[in-house]
C-alpha cells in the first residue's frame, strides 16, 4: 500500500515535470502581462515617465471617438467580408463535393495555398496590383468595364473594398477545406432518399445539406470574427497605417499606433485592448451557447 | 443522355466558377514571379510578361538590403521556435493527458481559458516586459514568447487522447522509465501529428509581423517580413528588390506546403474534431 502510494507520487512529480517547462513559459509571457495590465490601465505616459490617473484612461476613452470609428470598421469587416467569404467557400464545397472527381484534390490544393504565405507579403503585393495606375485599373480599363481609375487605396470606400477583397482572396479556401470535410461527412444515403422522394437539388440543399452544415459553418463564423477583431497586418501594410484619413483603421492597428507610432502611452494603449479583450470574451460567450445549443438539438 | 449533361448550361457556369477562383487564387503568386524579372516601371504597371531585369534585381536585393540576412534570421527564428515548440508542448499535452489530476486539470482549465484573449492585449505587457530586461532587439524576444502555445498543447492533448495508455502500462512493467515511454514509444507513434504541429509553428512564425514589429529596432535583426513593410514606407520604393524579397518570403513555404500538403490539411483538420 504504501509502496503504491510513493509510485503514485513519482507519477504525478513526472506529470509536473512534463507540464512545468510550458507552465513556466506561461507564467512569463501570459500571466504576468496579464497582471501588469492591470497595473498598465492606472498609468499614463508622458515622455519616458508615467504617473498615476487612477480611471481616467476609461474616460479618456469613452472621449476618443477615433477608437470607436476603429471599432466600427472591425464590425464593418465582419459584417460584409465574413458573410460573402462563408458564401463563396460554401459554393466551391458544394461544387468540389458533388462530381468532380479528378480535379477535386489539385482545385482544394489551389484554393487553399493563398492562406498559407506571409500576409505582409501578399499584402505588398495586392498594393502593388491595387495601385491608382496599377494592373487592375489597366485591366478593368482595357476590358471597358470602367472609363477612370479606381482609388483602390486612395477612395476611403475603396480602401475598405481593397481590405474586404484582400481578405476573402486569403481565407474562402481555408474556410472551403472545413465545409468540404463537413460535406464528406454527410450519408450520401440521405440524399439518395431524398432524390427517390422527389427533392429536388435546390430543396436537398437547404433542407439536408445546409442544417447538417450548420455546426461547421458556426465554428467558421466564430473563427474568422475572432480574427477580425484583431486585424492589423492588412491595415497596416496595405492601405498603410489604416489610410486613407483612417479610413481602414482598425481597433487593433489604433492600440499599437498609440503604444508605438503617435505617442508611446503603453497605459492608453492598454486600456483600449481591455475593450478588445471585452468584446473578444463576449464572442466567446455566444460562440459556447450557439455550438453548445447544436449539440442538443 | 452523358453527353448532353455534361455540356448542359449549369455545368459551364459550374466550370467558370471554379476556373475563375483558382484563377484568383493563383495570379497573384504568378505575377510575384514576374514581378521580380521587370524594371521598376513595369513593376508599378503591373507589366503581365516577364522582363530581363532578374538579374539586377537580384544584385540589388543582396547589395542593397541584405537579403541573405534576413531570409537567415526568419529560418533561424522559425527553426529554434519549431524545436522548442515541439518539446515544450508536446510535454505539456503528454503530462496532462496520460498523468491526469485534479490538480493539473484546474491548471489546464485556465490555460484554456487564456485562449480566448487576443494577442494585442498581451503584447505591450510583453513588450514593457522585454524593455525592462533589456532584451528588445534580439531573437530571443521574437522566440520565448512563441515557444509555449495553449492552443497546441489542446491540440496535442487530443492526440495523445487516442494512444492506448495499455501500451504505456505494459512498457512500464517491462521496466521502462517515464521519459524513454514518451521518447521511445509515444513520440514516434505520432509522428503525423509532430508533423502538423511543426508546419503550423513554423507558418505562423516565418509569417509574423506585430510582435516582430514591436521588437525588432535594427536592420541587423530584420526578418523578411518586417524587412517588406520598411521597404515599403521608405522614401523611394526600389521596387525590383522588392520583388525579389516578397518572393523569398513566399516560395518556401509554397514548396513546403505542397510537399506536405498531408500533414497540413490533417493537422488543419484535427483543431475541428
Amino acid at each position: 500500500m504504501n509502496k503504491r502510494g510513493s509510485y503514485y507520487r513519482y507519477l504525478n512529480r513526472f506529470g509536473w515535470l512534463c507540464v512545468g517547462p510550458a507552465m513556466l513559459l506561461f507564467c512569463i509571457f501570459m500571466l504576468y502581462p496579464i497582471l501588469s495590465s492591470l497595473y498598465y490601465v492606472t498609468r499614463k505616459w508622458k515622455g519616458s515617465t508615467d504617473s498615476f490617473v487612477g480611471l481616467g484612461n476609461f474616460a479618456r476613452m469613452f472621449r476618443d471617438s477615433y477608437f470607436f470609428q476603429a471599432l466600427g470598421h472591425n464590425f464593418l469587416y465582419m459584417a460584409v467580408q465574413i458573410p460573402l467569404m462563408i458564401f463563396l467557400a460554401l459554393m466551391l464545397a458544394v461544387i468540389l463535393n458533388q462530381g468532380i472527381k479528378r480535379l477535386r484534390g489539385t482545385l482544394r490544393t489551389i484554393y487553399f495555398l493563398p492562406c498559407v504565405t506571409s500576409l505582409v507579403a501578399t499584402s505588398v503585393l495586392f498594393k502593388i496590383l491595387f495601385q491608382t495606375n496599377g494592373l487592375l485599373n489597366n485591366i478593368m480599363i482595357g476590358l471597358g468595364a470602367i472609363s477612370e481609375p479606381i482609388g483602390w487605396l486612395t477612395s476611403p470606400f475603396w480602401a475598405n473594398v481593397t481590405i474586404i477583397f484582400a481578405m476573402t482572396w486569403r481565407w474562402t479556401g481555408y474556410n472551403m477545406v472545413f465545409f468540404l470535410v463537413g460535406l464528406q461527412s454527410i450519408d450520401t444515403e440521405i440524399y439518395e432518399a431524398a432524390e427517390v422522394d422527389g427533392a429536388g437539388k435546390a430543396r436537398q440543399f437547404f433542407r439536408i445539406t445546409l442544417p447538417l452544415l450548420t455546426p461547421v459553418i458556426l465554428f467558421s463564423a466564430v473563427a474568422s470574427t475572432s480574427n477580425t477583431m484583431q486585424l492589423f497586418d492588412e491595415p497596416n501594410v496595405l492601405t498603410t497605417g489604416g489610410g486613407p484619413a483612417n479610413a481602414t483603421m482598425t481597433a487593433a492597428l489604433y492600440i499599437y499606433r498609440q503604444a508605438f507610432v503617435i505617442n508611446s502611452d503603453f497605459g492608453y494603449a492598454t486600456t483600449l485592448s481591455y475593450v478588445v479583450v471585452l468584446i473578444a470574451g463576449v464572442f466567446a460567450y455566444v460562440q459556447m451557447r450557439l455550438l453548445g445549443g447544436k449539440r442538443g438539438s | 443522355m452523358s453527353v448532353v449533361r455534361r455540356f448542359s448550361a449549369s455545368s459551364l457556369a459550374i466550370w467558370i466558377v471554379l476556373a475563375a477562383g483558382a484563377f484568383l487564387s493563383l495570379f497573384p503568386f504568378f505575377w510575384m514571379v514576374v514581378g521580380t524579372t521587370l524594371n521598376p516601371n513595369d513593376v508599378i504597371r503591373g507589366v503581365v510578361l516577364p522582363g530581363d531585369e532578374l538579374g539586377s534585381n537580384w544584385a540589388k536585393a543582396i547589395k542593397n538590403y541584405r537579403l541573405g540576412l534576413f531570409f537567415l534570421n526568419s529560418l533561424k527564428i522559425a527553426l529554434l521556435t519549431v524545436f522548442f515548440g515541439l518539446v515544450v508542448n508536446s510535454l505539456a499535452a503528454f503530462g496532462f493527458e496520460k498523468y491526469k489530476s485534479k490538480a493539473r486539470e484546474r491548471v489546464f482549465g485556465i490555460l484554456l481559458l487564456t485562449l480566448i484573449i487576443p494577442s494585442i492585449a498581451l503584447v505591450i505587457p510583453q513588450f514593457r516586459l522585454f524593455a525592462f530586461f533589456k532584451m528588445l532587439n534580439s531573437h530571443a524576444a521574437i522566440v520565448l514568447p512563441s515557444v509555449m502555445s495553449v492552443f497546441i498543447i489542446f491540440f496535442m492533448r487530443q492526440n495523445f487522447k487516442m494512444f492506448p495508455t495499455e501500451i504505456i502500462e505494459a512498457a512500464r512493467v517491462d521496466g521502462a522509465g517515464e521519459l524513454g515511454i514518451f521518447l521511445r514509444i509515444v513520440a514516434p507513434s505520432m509522428k503525423a501529428s509532430f508533423a502538423s504541429v511543426a508546419i503550423y509553428i513554423f507558418l505562423s512564425q516565418w509569417n509574423s509581423y506585430l510582435w516582430p514589429l514591436m521588437t525588432v529596432l535594427t536592420e541587423a535583426k530584420k526578418t523578411l517580413p518586417i524587412a517588406l513593410a520598411s521597404m515599403m514606407n521608405a522614401y523611394t520604393i526600389e521596387y525590383g528588390a522588392l520583388m525579389i524579397i516578397v518572393c523569398i518570403s513566399v516560395m518556401p513555404v509554397l514548396v513546403l506546403f505542397l510537399a506536405m500538403q498531408k500533414q497540413f490539411v490533417a493537422g488543419l483538420l484535427g483543431s475541428v474534431k
